[in-house]
């Protein structure tokens, strides 16, 4: 299970949520831009470190203290792929293994390949690839240790319907086939709801909602939200 | 395309204009190979020891320095900045007197170990005149890689030496040639500090003063050829490595 509460001053607010997730479930995090979502995933990722609360992981404590991000198993993808540009796609989706889990990973790694359609890439260096493409290898990177829990913020920014897609079926079907904890954040409700039942909206970083779509849809708690939720 | 090529021609015939200088009639040359040899020796041992120190202690200082906050790095900065504007004269009296007998020296003279005229005096002058170089280039080199990169590879179970080695050097290794590149040129190319804190044993600008003084033009010549010869050939690698790796890449 994921337990966490983030409280992180900024600008213009101080972000202060507090949230579970169950072990195996998805749960996305809605609300217009500057919400402080993405501060969320940060903090709980451990790329920025939160001023006061707590980060725990099932048995593990990831705040306070600050857990380093390698003891981490966490998986944390967003719009940018954030691919290491002196390597080859291959390289890139192996650089989490370690020596001794390359040979036992190799056929989930040939798996990733061949499922994210990556083998007339996977030689290629990462400059002269797609960045639908980059995408593709940053999740295939990010899924080759299958961490316990996957923080995913906005990965879908920028590309086409038919790749977001396809994108949202394959996380779907690995969410549930490896049983990964999964945070996801987007301001397009539909991508959201296609990965994560449940949602959690936040305003000024603070949680106004915290439930399933169809109630959140029904019954929006605030008229923000209800006109974030509202068609265009 | 041709204007800018032509421009660029004439730069770098300025630049290498002083060269001429050993076409100019000096009478014949003195090759005096006992001290040209002994100086090219001293010269590359020790400033390759010195190099050595110099990443060795002036990486992780990097490191740190880019990864510190706007205004720590602002002070850690006019350190750097002072090391590499002191003149080297300056710097050299300053290093004789803190590591002299009545100083540092005075705690290492009962284990035998002078701080002055020696090799480890000679070693450690180059250190303080090239550090800073060193150190100020390879902050800009290492700025130059996304921490992003460095926070995936950290969540991808790397440690920070792994980071490092696995992400922020591949990346940083042209700046960090350059970087190492001014530091050589710089610690080979020493005169004024080294003459009063290591005047023995004599690397190449010592032996250029004291060829002069003694022999005149004629034996200096000689020396230059050599220095120009010796000098340049690494720093020329490392830019040459770090270039084709990163075309490669």
């Amino acid at each position: 299970m994921l337990d966490a509460h983030v409280v992180k001053a900024r600008t213009r607010f101080t972000v202060d949520v507090a949230l579970k997730v169950a072990s195996g479930e998805a749960c996305g995090l809605f609300g217009i831009s500057g919400a402080g979502k993405s501060t969320i995933l940060a903090c709980i990722a451990g790329s920025e470190t939160q001023d006061a609360g707590h980060v725990r992981l099932d048995d593990v404590t990831l705040f306070p203290p600050l857990l380093p991000l390698h003891r981490r198993s966490i998986g944390y993808l967003t719009q940018d792929a954030n691919l290491f540009p002196h390597l080859q796609v291959a390289e890139n989706v192996r650089f989490g293994l370690t020596n001794g889990a390359r040979e036992t990973s190799e056929s989930w790694i040939v798996e990733l390949r061949d499922r994210l359609n990556l083998e007339p890439i996977w030689h290629e260096p990462v400059h002269a690839i797609s960045g639908g493409q980059a995408r593709r290898v940053a999740l295939a990177r990010m899924l080759a240790r299958k961490p316990r829990l996957v923080l995913l913020d906005e990965p879908f920014a920028g590309l086409d319907r038919y790749l977001v897609r396809e994108l949202l079926a394959t996380i779907a079907r690995w969410q549930k086939e490896l049983g990964f904890t999964m945070l996801v954040v987007d301001h397009a409700s539909d991508v959201l709801e296609r990965l994560c039942p449940r949602a959690i909206a936040i305003e000024e970083g603070r949680i106004v909602q915290d439930a399933r779509w169809p109630e959140l849809r029904a019954h929006p708690a605030t008229p923000l939200l209800g006109e974030l939720l509202a068609p265009l | 395309m041709l204007l800018r090529r032509t421009g660029a021609v004439i730069f770098a015939a300025a630049l290498l204009y002083p060269l001429c200088g050993l076409f100019v009639s000096v009478g014949p040359w003195r090759w005096d190979g006992g001290t040209i040899a002994g100086a090219v020796r001293v010269s590359l041992v020790l400033t390759g020891i010195a190099m050595l120190v110099v990443v060795g202690l002036g990486t992780p200082m990097a490191l740190y320095v880019a990864r510190a906050s706007a205004r720590e790095r602002l002070w850690w900065q006019a350190v750097l900045l002072l090391s590499v504007l002191l003149p080297p004269l300056a710097l050299g009296i300053l290093l004789s007197l803190a590591f002299g007998p009545h100083a540092l020296g005075a705690f290492f003279a009962p284990l035998g170990i002078r701080l002055t005229n020696t090799p480890l005096a000679f070693v450690v002058t180059q250190v303080y005149v090239s550090i800073g170089y060193y150190v100020l280039g390879a902050v800009a080199a290492i700025d130059s890689v996304p921490k992003a990169l460095e926070i995936q590879g950290g969540l991808l179970g790397q440690d920070r030496w792994n980071v490092f080695w696995r992400v922020t050097f591949p990346i940083a290794r042209l700046g960090l040639a350059v970087a190492l590149s001014l530091a050589w040129v710089r610690a080979l190319t020493e005169f004024g500090a080294v003459v009063i804190t290591a005047y023995y044993p004599a690397g190449m600008p010592v032996a250029l003063w004291t060829s002069l003084e003694n022999f005149g033009l004629p034996a200096v010549m000689p020396l230059l050829v050599v220095f120009l010869v010796t000098a340049l050939p690494l720093p020329w690698l490392a830019h040459i490595l770090a270039q084709r790796r990163l075309t490669r890449a």
